[in-house]
C-alpha cells in the first residue's frame, strides 16, 4: 500500500481535518485529510486512491469502536475528517470521471428523532462512493417518496432506534414497492434484525454501517 | 408499609415487605388511562392521572413527573412539536451556530410553559399522596441539555474542535437545571431524576470531563435541598461505573445491557442504591410472565440489599399488563422466600 494511503488512513481514523484543526492535539499544525486529498490530486494520483485511504481509516476505527477503545465522538470525527477529503472528489464526481456508485437515500424514520448511527452510516456510505441524500430524522413516507421521485434509480436506507418507531418502516416500504418497485430498500437501528426486516419486506438489513456499504456494492457489482 | 417507608428502609438496606417497584412509566402509562400522548407531554392533569393509574393497578412504589427530554429546551426556545399520538419532534436544533448562545439566557422554571407545568404535577402529586409515595422530579444533565439544544452529532465534533465553548454551554445548561431542580423540589419533590442519555457515548475521559462535573454540581443542589438524587444514563455504562458512583446519586440506574453483578459492586459499603435492570424490549415488551418473573428475581438476587426493582429504562407502550402483574407478583414472591 502507498504511503499517501496509509498517511490519508491515519488523518482519517485519527480524525485530522485539515491543517488549522485543534484536533488531535498531537498533529496540531501538521496537514489534514482536507490537504493531503487536494495534494494527492495536484501531483496527479488517481482519485480512487483517496477513497482507498478514507475507507481504510474508517474501517480502523470502526474496529478500535467495536472494542470500546473508540467511542461515538471519535467515530463522527473520523466521519468528517473523511467528508473533508472526498470533497475533493465532488468535481470528478460531477464530470463523471469518476463515477459515484449510485445515489443513496436515507433517514430516521417517522415519530423517531435519534440520528447518532444514520449519520454515521451516511458518512461512512458516502465514504464507499455513493450519493449521499440525508433526508434527516422523523422522515414520514411521502417524504421517502418525494425523494426517490428525485433521485430515480436510488436506493434508500431507513434507520430506527424504537421499538415503537420499527413499525413504520414496514408501512413506507410498502407505499416504495409500490410506486417504485425496483427501489432496494436497506433497514438498520438497534431494535431492527434480519428476521424483521425480511417479514416486512426490506431488501437488505446490516448491523452497521459497512455492512451497508456491501449492500449497496452487491447492487451496483 | 407506605412506598416511602419501603424506599426508606431499602435505600439503607434494612427490611422491606417487599422490594420497590421502580419502574419508569410514561407512554405506557398514558395508553393504559386511554388518552392521546400530546396530552400527557402538556397537561400535568393527564400525567398525574396516568400516574395514579399506574399506582393503583401495578402497585408502583413512585410517581414521576418524568415525560421527555425537551421541557426545559421547549421553555428555553427549542422548537418541539407535538403530535397527538407520538413523542414530541424537535426538528431544528436552537444553537445552530456557537454564537447563538450568547443569546440564551436562564428561564425561571415558574415562568416557563413546560417547566411551569411539571412543577404543577408535582404540587398535584403532593395534594394526592405526599409522605406516602415517592414524588419524583426530572432534570437533563448538563451534557444531555446541551445535545437537546445543539444536536448530538454536533455537540459531539464541538467537544473536539471548540471544547471551551462546550464548557460555556454545559455551565449554562447546569445552571438552568439547577434552578429547574431547586423549584421541583419547592414544589414538594421528593426524589429528582437527572437523565443524562448522550453520557453513555462517550469516552470515560470524557465522562469524567464534560459530564460527571455537572452531576455533581446539580445532585449537590438537590441534596441541599433535603432531596434524593436519582442518576439514569441510559445504554451500556459498563465502563463509567465507578464514575457514576461519585455523582452524589443516591440511586443509580443501571440499564440492560450492564452486567448487573458488576454494578452491584457500586452498591457496597456506603455506595448507592442500584435500580434496574432486566430488558424492557426483550424481557418487558417480548417475554412471557415467566421470563420476566425470572428476571425480577435474578436482578434482585446478585443487585444487593438496597437494589430497586425496574426495567433498565422505560417501560414500552405496548408492554402485555401480565408481565408487568409477573413484576409485582416476582417481588412479592421474593419477600417471602427470604
Ligand atoms: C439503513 O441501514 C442501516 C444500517 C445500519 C444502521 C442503520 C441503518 N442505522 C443504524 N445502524 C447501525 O449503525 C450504527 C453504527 O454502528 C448503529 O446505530 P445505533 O443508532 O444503533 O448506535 C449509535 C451509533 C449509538 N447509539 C445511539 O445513538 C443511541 C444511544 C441511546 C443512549 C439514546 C440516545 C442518545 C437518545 N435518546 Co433514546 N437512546 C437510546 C440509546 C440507548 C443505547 N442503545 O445505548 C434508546 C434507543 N432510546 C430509547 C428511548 C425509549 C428514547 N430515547 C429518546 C430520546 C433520546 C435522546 C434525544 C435523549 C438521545 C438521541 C439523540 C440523537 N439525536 O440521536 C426518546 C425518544 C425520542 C424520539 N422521538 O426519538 C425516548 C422514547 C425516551 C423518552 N421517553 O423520551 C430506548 C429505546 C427502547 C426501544 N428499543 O424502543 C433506548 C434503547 C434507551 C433504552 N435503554 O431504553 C447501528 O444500529
Amino acid at each position: 500500500m502507498s504511503e499517501f494511503v496509509e498517511q490519508l488512513a491515519l488523518c482519517v481514523e485519527r480524525g485530522k481535518v485539515n491543517r488549522e484543526s485543534l484536533y488531535p492535539p498531537d498533529l496540531h499544525g501538521q496537514d489534514g485529510t482536507d490537504e493531503l486529498a487536494k495534494q494527492a490530486l495536484e501531483q496527479g494520483l488517481k482519485p480512487d486512491t483517496i477513497l482507498e485511504g478514507c475507507i481504510l481509516g474508517m474501517d480502523r476505527i470502526g474496529a478500535k469502536f467495536s472494542e470500546n477503545k473508540a467511542f461515538v465522538p471519535e467515530l463522527l470525527m473520523a466521519a468528517k475528517a473523511m467528508t473533508a477529503a472526498m470533497t475533493h472528489l465532488k468535481p470528478f464526481f460531477q464530470s463523471g470521471a469518476v463515477k459515484r456508485k449510485g445515489t443513496f437515500v436515507i433517514g430516521t424514520v417517522a415519530g423517531d428523532l435519534h440520528d447518532i448511527g444514520k449519520n454515521l452510516v451516511a458518512m461512512v456510505v458516502e465514504g464507499g462512493g455513493f450519493e449521499v441524500i440525508d433526508l434527516g430524522t422523523n422522515v414520514t413516507t411521502a417524504k421517502f417518496l418525494a425523494s426517490i421521485e428525485e433521485h430515480p434509480g436510488c436506493s434508500v436506507g431507513m434507520s430506527a432506534l424504537l421499538t415503537t418507531t420499527m413499525v413504520n418502516m414496514e408501512g413506507t416500504i410498502k407505499a416504495i414497492k409500490e410506486k417504485y418497485p425496483e427501489t432496494l430498500v436497506l433497514v438498520g437501528g438497534a431494535p431492527v434484525t434480519k428476521q424483521y426486516a425480511d417479514k416486512i419486506g426490506a431488501d437488505g438489513y446490516s448491523p452497521d454501517p459497512q455492512g451497508a456499504v456491501a449492500i449497496l456494492n452487491k447492487k451496483v457489482a | 408499609m407506605t412506598s416511602f417507608e419501603r424506599l426508606q428502609n431499602r435505600m439503607v438496606g434494612n427490611p422491606v415487605d417487599r422490594p420497590p417497584n421502580f419502574d419508569i412509566m410514561m407512554q405506557f402509562a398514558t395508553r393504559h388511562i386511554d388518552k392521546p400522548l400530546r396530552d400527557y407531554y402538556l397537561d400535568h392533569r393527564v400525567l398525574v392521572q396516568a400516574n395514579m393509574a399506574m399506582l393503583n393497578d401495578f402497585q408502583l412504589d413512585i410517581v414521576q413527573a418524568i415525560s421527555d427530554p425537551y421541557r426545559e429546551a421547549f421553555d428555553l426556545g427549542l422548537e418541539v412539536s407535538f403530535p397527538e399520538q407520538s413523542l414530541p419532534i424537535s426538528t431544528s436544533p436552537l444553537l445552530r451556530e456557537p454564537s447563538d448562545l450568547a443569546r440564551l439566557t436562564t428561564v425561571d422554571p415558574v415562568n416557563g410553559r413546560r417547566m411551569h407545568d411539571r412543577l404543577e404535577a408535582i404540587r398535584l402529586f403532593r395534594e394526592k399522596v405526599g409522605g406516602c409515595t415517592p414524588i419524583m422530579g426530572w432534570v437533563e444533565g448538563a451534557l444531555a441539555e446541551a445535545a437537546d439544544l445543539r444536536g448530538v452529532s454536533t455537540l459531539m465534533l464541538d467537544l473536539f474542535e471548540r471544547p471551551d465553548w462546550v464548557i460555556e454551554l454545559l455551565e449554562f445548561c447546569c445552571e438552568q437545571a439547577i434552578l429547574f431542580a431547586r423549584a421541583q423540589m419547592a414544589a414538594g419533590a421528593d426524589i429528582i431524576g437527572l437523565g443524562d442519555a448522550v453520557a453513555s457515548q462517550v469516552s470515560p475521559a470524557w465522562y469524567r470531563l464534560y459530564a460527571l462535573p455537572y452531576e455533581r454540581r446539580i445532585f449537590q443542589a438537590v441534596k441541599n435541598s433535603g432531596g434524593i438524587a436519582r442518576l439514569h444514563i441510559c445504554g451500556d455504562t459498563t465502563l463509567i461505573l465507578h464514575e457514576m458512583a461519585t455523582s452524589g446519586a443516591d440511586i443509580v440506574d443501571i440499564d440492560w445491557m450492564v452486567d448487573y453483578q458488576k454494578a452491584a459492586e457500586i452498591s457496597d459499603n456506603d455506595g448507592p442504591a442500584i435500580c434496574g435492570n432486566f430488558d424492557p424490549v426483550k424481557i418487558m415488551l417480548q417475554g412471557s410472565p415467566e421470563q420476566v418473573r425470572e428476571a425480577v428475581i435474578n436482578c434482585l438476587s446478585i443487585g444487593g440489599d438496597k437494589n430497586l426493582s425496574a426495567a433498565g429504562c422505560e417501560i414500552p407502550i405496548n408492554t402485555p399488563y401480565s408481565n408487568l402483574h409477573a413484576q409485582t407478583a416476582a417481588l412479592s414472591e421474593y419477600y417471602s422466600m427470604a
